[in-house]
């Protein structure tokens, strides 16, 4: 091992801050998908809207009595107004009876 | 995409959320910030936007349809997240060789030199607060960690920063942590880079270059303030390669641009902090995240009418793809910004023009026929649902994106004049300017006063 005699020495300190988010649980999952209501929210980039169709034809294919709403019906996810229109997620996705999300695109 | 599933999964709501292929890094990495490292990710096999239709939906229907089924029935286990040092511990102890190498290793450093933030060190950056260490500035995504007045000593110490440089740095970070900057952007694939804009007399107080070669390494203050910008993103908002940083490209951090305020002044101009909405004499730094952007050289002319055609037709030229924020997606939030010369300024303020004359006139020339900018998006990149006069006609946009059916009609590419951002600096003798293209609400223009001191004064004359 190379020895460097002016390399000095340093007690040098951690440069990061502590995390401040605690883990959370995820929500409980469905049993079944069929007769479900399914949301599809989208940042309307990338395509989304023919990925989410092409889901609701494989979805349906497997469970028949699945319904969707929209990521017509919500807007974007993703903007300058972010953090107002998912502070609303929640109180209208009860409001609309929904089971479950699918969220796109990260891409 | 992933915020808004975390928000779904804290209201009971189970989660799929569609991920291509190179994303799937990120997205683990980002879900540890939003406290849910087993968030459920449905693959998108390769990317989406250079696949065929039939590519499309061959791997809808048989790799993302059966994820999103299994994301939505089953639920995965958690890892643990992997034990961290507490805020002031010594991480390493040894020359200065191990050190770096250890930073390195651990991701601390962004693969130069770094000065080992030590004790003593430390201790210097704090007699330039009045603020406590442990304050925390704000918490910073995407690792959601406190942004501490503490860590800004350390992370200066680190970049080479001097210790008088301390209120310059919080400033910096009370910006960053600014929601109307959104940091949380900052590892988003265009990979652009923040520019850091500073007015007031600490401009020649701490002797920053803010003449000839504005923008270039070479100057201690304005050199290692860019770095330190940089490696406060890395440590403690977050943003890593090949993790939570997306950068497609990239490019290393900008140095501080210190605009000529003597020369603004003798305009009769503002500069960049007063629009900010400080006093002409306030000590500010401007933050704002720009894609790219490029110098025209040798912009000639006697008169505004002949010097500013070609900075219209440069602005445009520069921000093209950023036209996507000037619509519904971005809600007007584009903000180009422009950086001339003094002689430049100088010839146009001779004619009588102030900065609302200059926005005034690249507002109404910086403009592309209708058809131009609906190709740009909908055609060329990721907005393939959307136009132009379903933005107007549902008031997502103004009136003046659409005044007729005609699709050559002449469309600005920001809101109003005053979004044009117009500062000055660089050689002096020389007329050419640079143009930034803005990543519009994914690093917003803020400002923020820089505080100092109640001793400054003495403790600056201390330095000499």
């Amino acid at each position: 091992m190379t020895t460097h005699s002016n390399d000095g020495y340093f007690e040098a300190y951690w440069p990061r801050g502590e995390r401040q988010q605690k883990t959370r649980a995820l929500a409980p999952r469905l049993t079944d998908l069929d007769g479900k209501v399914v949301a599809q929210l989208w940042d309307y980039l990338f395509k989304g809207d023919e990925v989410f169709a092409l889901l609701e034809e494989g979805l349906r294919a497997r469970y028949p009595n699945i319904r969707f709403i929209s990521w017509r019906d919500f807007g974007s996810t993703h903007g300058d107004d972010e953090k107002e229109a998912l502070a609303a997620l929640p109180a209208r996705l009860k409001a609309l009876g929904v089971d479950a999300v699918i969220s796109g695109m990260a891409c | 995409m992933l915020r808004a599933s975390a928000v779904c999964e804290a209201a009971g709501f189970p989660t799929a959320s569609l991920t291509c292929e190179g994303f799937f890094k990120q997205a683990a990495a980002t879900s540890i910030g939003l406290g849910m490292p087993n968030i459920a990710l449905a693959l998108v096999p390769g990317h989406i936007g250079t696949k065929s239709p039939a590519q499309l939906r061959q791997d809808v229907l048989e790799v993302t349809t059966a994820a999103v089924i299994a994301n939505l029935t089953q639920i995965t286990q958690s890892t643990n997240a992997l034990a961290e040092p507490a805020a002031k511990d010594i991480v390493v102890r040894g020359g200065f060789q191990a050190v770096n190498r250890y930073f390195y290793a651990h991701e601390y450093s962004d693969g130069l030199p770094i000065v080992p933030p030590t004790a003593e060190a430390i201790a210097a950056f704090m007699r330039f607060t009045d603020r406590d260490p442990n304050e925390v500035l704000g918490v910073l995504l995407p690792d959601r960690r406190a942004a501490t007045v503490w860590t800004v000593a350390v992370n200066g110490v680190m970049a080479g920063c001097l210790p008088e440089y301390m209120p310059i740095l919080i400033a910096l970070v009370e910006a960053m942590a600014d929601p109307r900057y959104g940091v949380e952007h900052s590892g988003n694939t265009p990979g652009g880079d923040t520019l850091i804009i500073l007015n007031g007399p600490i401009i020649k107080t701490l002797g920053f270059n803010y003449t000839q070669g504005a923008m270039r390494d070479g100057f201690l203050p304005n050199t290692s303030i860019g770095r330190f910008f940089r490696l406060y993103l890395r440590n403690v908002a977050g943003f890593l390669l090949h993790k939570t940083d997306k950068a497609t490209f990239g490019n290393t951090w900008r140095v501080v641009l210190a605009e000529n305020d003597d020369v603004i002044k003798d305009l009769g101009w503002s500069n960049i902090g007063t629009e900010m909405g400080f006093a002409a004499d306030d000590n500010v730094v401007t933050i704002a995240r720009y894609t790219g952007g490029g110098s025209l050289s040798s912009v000639s002319g006697s008169t505004p009418e002949l010097l500013l055609p070609y900075l219209a037709d440069s602005l445009l030229r520069f921000n093209n793809w950023q036209i996507t924020f000037t619509t519904s997606h971005g809600h007007g939030t584009l903000r180009p910004l422009a950086v001339i010369s003094p002689i430049i300024a100088q010839t146009i303020a001779q004619a009588g023009w102030s900065k609302a004359d200059v926005q005034q006139f690249l507002f109404e020339h910086a403009r592309m026929p209708a058809w131009v900018f609906e190709r740009q998006l909908r055609d060329w990149n990721i907005r393939g649902v959307w136009d132009l006069k379903d933005d107007v006609l549902n008031d997502r946009i103004p009136k003046v994106f659409y005044e007729s059916d005609d699709p050559n009609r002449m469309v600005p590419i920001v809101w109003r004049p005053e979004d044009f951002m117009i500062a000055v600096g660089g050689d002096p003798m020389r007329n050419n300017a640079y143009v930034f293209a803005h990543n519009a609400f994914l690093g917003y223009p803020v400002g923020k006063r820089i505080g100092l001191p109640k001793d400054w004064d003495r403790l600056i004359t201390e330095l000499k």
